[in-house]
């Protein structure tokens, strides 16, 4: 994928950019998101392709901004460039505003993020949980949260099954 | 609400067009025509459909969670199963994801076989999705013929793989095994024999007065909503919009073939079909020239850090050995950083966010669905419909709920 | 006509057997299976259904969409939290005597997927007769597992399963 980084109309929501991998990202303050999602599309990134979450919590990779990283991936379906922007969130739940006024394919993907992330998106039309029953308790994907299943005996995981380490 | 196949009359408050009242009818995830565990609430004035609100998670299967607790090679047995009419596909786009953090690249004869298998398996979904469409309005000998085809394609499957569904035969850094001779010849028949049975299947079906009743002006999804909404593959190219990731944004050498994107200006449940049967047809094509100049060397990449030395090196020497030891009780970590990757599956737009944090387990896999997108245009192209023309519309979706749930 | 020639001459034509080995034989060959596809071996159970493999020569022509028209629930498939009350609320409503098969690594135990999303094996909340291993089992497991089955109903007579 091409990876030339667009230049935002207003640069001064960018609070750092760079290239992973070939992909061009953008980070930017949680507060102004709608803004610049809005900026990104008048620049012609008009398909958002997915919303997720990473928790990034016990990550030792370098010094993060805030333990959730909300992900949105944009296309522009002209010259098919890719951009990445993220938003550093914290809290519990954490909030974000959400965009699926702007990009209607995020309405199940911020619904998603919610359920398996506990992200909760201010001024969602129905935010609620779509994959887990209504009723489960817990946040799934979050790394302090179980793996879950039988117990294996004799694996390495065999006492703690979980993904974070001792110290998260 | 009854969980199974019954109906509910509930006074939602809100009139229909002769002044009744709007029944809900609940689509139980348990029904025969919604393709899997998908339920759906529907709103109906007498038989014309007001709402529809799809519920799902009946199938999530915590995959995206399973692949955090599961070492970078590990996984590739685990993507198989989400998409689970396209295995090779999923398989594709995890290692594509994988090789690009990693920084290698495949030889020119892995990248073929990539080709190959994806192909191949563009034809088995389309095939099911074909008997599976056709059986529900009524063409019940559509489901004995394409899944005939379908088997020789997983009898190819088995030969190269050993496994005829969940082949994890894609992989980072190559593929699990060489091409068989065998293999090669069941391609080599498969080409030549396919396009009579596609022609067949549109013998049955393309001028069939009933199957165009039922699907001419069915589903309707103009240009505009389909960008909108975020829908790929034939959902998209089914309203006239020409974008194909294998010619947009090429990966493992589809710059390197000669095929056209099939679109069709009808955007209804019709022109989707159209679609499909061309790229049904375009994919023998592709399949015809992989094969006829498929190159040979080897199918994995040469890093001792990433792939297992072969067995005859462990005796005489230490450092295969030591290699083989970390590969096989640790793997291997993948440097820091995130990437995107997107393939083009029989349903669309299939792609896999690969996050690491540079040891060997991933810190967060995400995949992106084409069904999951795909789906939320359902109502947009059932309003106002009847419920039997409902069943056209879900068919049309090609909606795979392992994909959808994950 | 003598006694003999008489007696011989019926024993040819008259068939005697046990009421429960009568029965057996009916619901043996007549299982019908009700419509519970979930995921991948879904696709092998429709291909169990089609001509080249052909469960209808086994006496499970129709696969019942309604669960009150079937006798047998084969279970293929991932059963994921959400779904697990629905196949409980679906088993119940099938009218006894009914069996159950689960096809599939994933139905039996969990397959593949040892997490918190999914039920790890079917027998935690319906009764089961016969397992199939596999990811997906081939048509022909099912086949052989539906056989397995019928030689189990078939030595099970009238009485229902306790």
């Amino acid at each position: 994928m091409s990876s030339r980084g667009p230049l935002l109309p207003a640069e001064n929501l960018v609070i750092e950019r760079g290239v992973s991998a070939g992909d061009a990202w953008i980070t930017v303050d949680p507060e102004k998101i709608k803004t610049a999602m809005q900026s990104l599309k008048d620049d012609g990134y008009r398909l958002l392709v997915f919303v997720t979450c990473v928790d990034h919590l016990a990550d030792a990779s370098r010094a993060w901004p805030g333990r959730y990283e909300l992900v949105y991936e944009l296309r522009n379906l002209d010259t098919k460039d890719h951009i990445r922007v993220r938003a550093f969130v914290d809290g519990d739940p954490p909030h974000i505003d959400s965009v699926s006024d702007l990009f209607p394919p995020a309405n199940w993907d911020e619904r998603e993020t919610y359920d398996l992330f506990g992200v909760v998106f201010n001024d969602h039309p129905d935010l609620s949980r779509i994959l887990m029953p209504d009723d489960w308790v817990g946040h799934p994907l979050r790394r302090d949260y179980p793996v879950g299943g039988e117990v294996v005996e004799f694996s390495e995981e065999h006492q703690t099954w979980q993904t974070a380490p001792d110290e998260a | 609400m009854s969980v199974s196949e019954g109906v509910t009359i509930t006074k939602t408050g809100e009139h229909g067009a002769f002044g009744g009242e709007l029944m809900t009818v609940n689509f139980g995830p348990h029904h025969p025509s919604t393709h899997g565990v998908l339920r759906l609430i529907v709103d109906l004035d007498g038989e014309q459909i007001r709402r529809v609100t799809p519920v799902i998670g009946y199938l999530h299967t915590g995959i995206e969670k399973q692949m955090e607790a599961l070492r970078w090679q590990q996984g590739v047995v685990v993507t198989d199963r989400h998409d689970y009419l396209s295995p090779p596909i999923n398989n594709l786009a995890y290692a594509l994801a994988v090789e690009k953090l990693m920084g290698v690249e495949v030889p020119p004869r892995a990248q073929a076989l990539r080709v190959i298998m994806s192909e191949l398996t563009r034809l088995s979904s389309h095939l099911v999705w074909l008997g599976t469409s056709g059986i529900e309005l009524g063409a019940m000998s559509m489901l004995m013929y394409c899944f005939r085809e379908r088997d020789t394609i997983l009898d190819m499957n088995e030969e190269i793989s050993g496994f005829r569904m969940h082949t994890s035969y894609i992989r980072p850094g190559g593929m699990m095994a060489d091409a068989t001779p065998r293999f090669l010849d069941l391609l080599n028949d498969f080409t030549r024999t396919m396009p009579g049975h596609i022609d067949e299947y549109e013998n049955l079906l393309t001028m069939n007065p009933i199957f165009r009743s039922r699907t001419i002006g069915i589903g309707r999804l103009s240009p505009e909503d389909a960008k909108v909404l975020g829908a790929s593959g034939p959902m998209l190219r089914g309203s006239g919009i020409a974008w194909d990731l294998r010619k947009s944004i090429p990966y493992s050498g589809y710059e390197n073939y000669d095929f056209e994107i099939a679109t069709s200006n009808d955007c209804d449940c019709y022109g989707r079909y159209l679609v499909r049967i061309k790229e049904m047809r375009e994919a023998v094509k592709i399949l015809r020239q992989a094969l006829d100049r498929l190159p040979d060397g080897p199918v994995n990449v040469d890093d001792r850090k990433m792939l297992p030395p072969p067995r005859e090196e462990l005796e005489t020497s230490m450092e295969a050995v030591i290699h083989h030891f970390k590969l096989f009780t640790e793997g291997y970590s993948v440097p820091p950083g995130d990437v995107y990757v997107a393939v083009e599956s029989g349903r669309g737009e299939n792609g896999c966010y690969v996050v690491s944090d540079g040891t060997h387990k991933p810190r967060r896999v995400k995949f992106r669905s084409a069904s999951f997108v795909n789906l939320q245009a359902l109502e947009r192209m059932a309003l106002n419909h009847m419920i039997a023309d409902f069943i056209a519309i879900i068919g049309t979706a090609d909606t795979v709920l392992g994909d959808v749930d994950r | 006509m003598g006694l003999e020639e008489l007696a011989e001459s019926l024993g040819k034509n008259i068939l005697t057997t046990t009421l429960g080995k009568l029965v057996g034989w009916g619901r043996g060959n007549s299982v019908w299976p009700a419509q519970f596809g979930l995921a991948c071996c879904a696709i092998e159970m429709i291909a169990t259904a089609t001509a080249g493999v052909d469960i209808a020569r086994f006496g499970s022509e129709a696969f019942r969409a309604s669960p009150r028209q079937s006798d047998l629930m084969i279970v293929s498939g991932r059963v994921s939290q959400k779904m697990a009350p629905i196949l409980r609320t679906v088993y119940d409503q099938m009218p006894e005597p009914k069996w159950v098969i689960s096809m599939g690594a994933c139905a039996s135990t969990g397959g593949v997927f040892n997490n918190y999303a999914l039920l790890q094996g079917v027998d935690k909340i319906v009764p089961v007769d016969v397992y199939i291993p596999g990811c997906p089992p081939r048509p022909e497991d099912l086949l052989n597992a539906l056989m397995i089955l019928q030689e189990r109903i078939k030595a099970q007579g009238i009485m229902p399963r306790q």
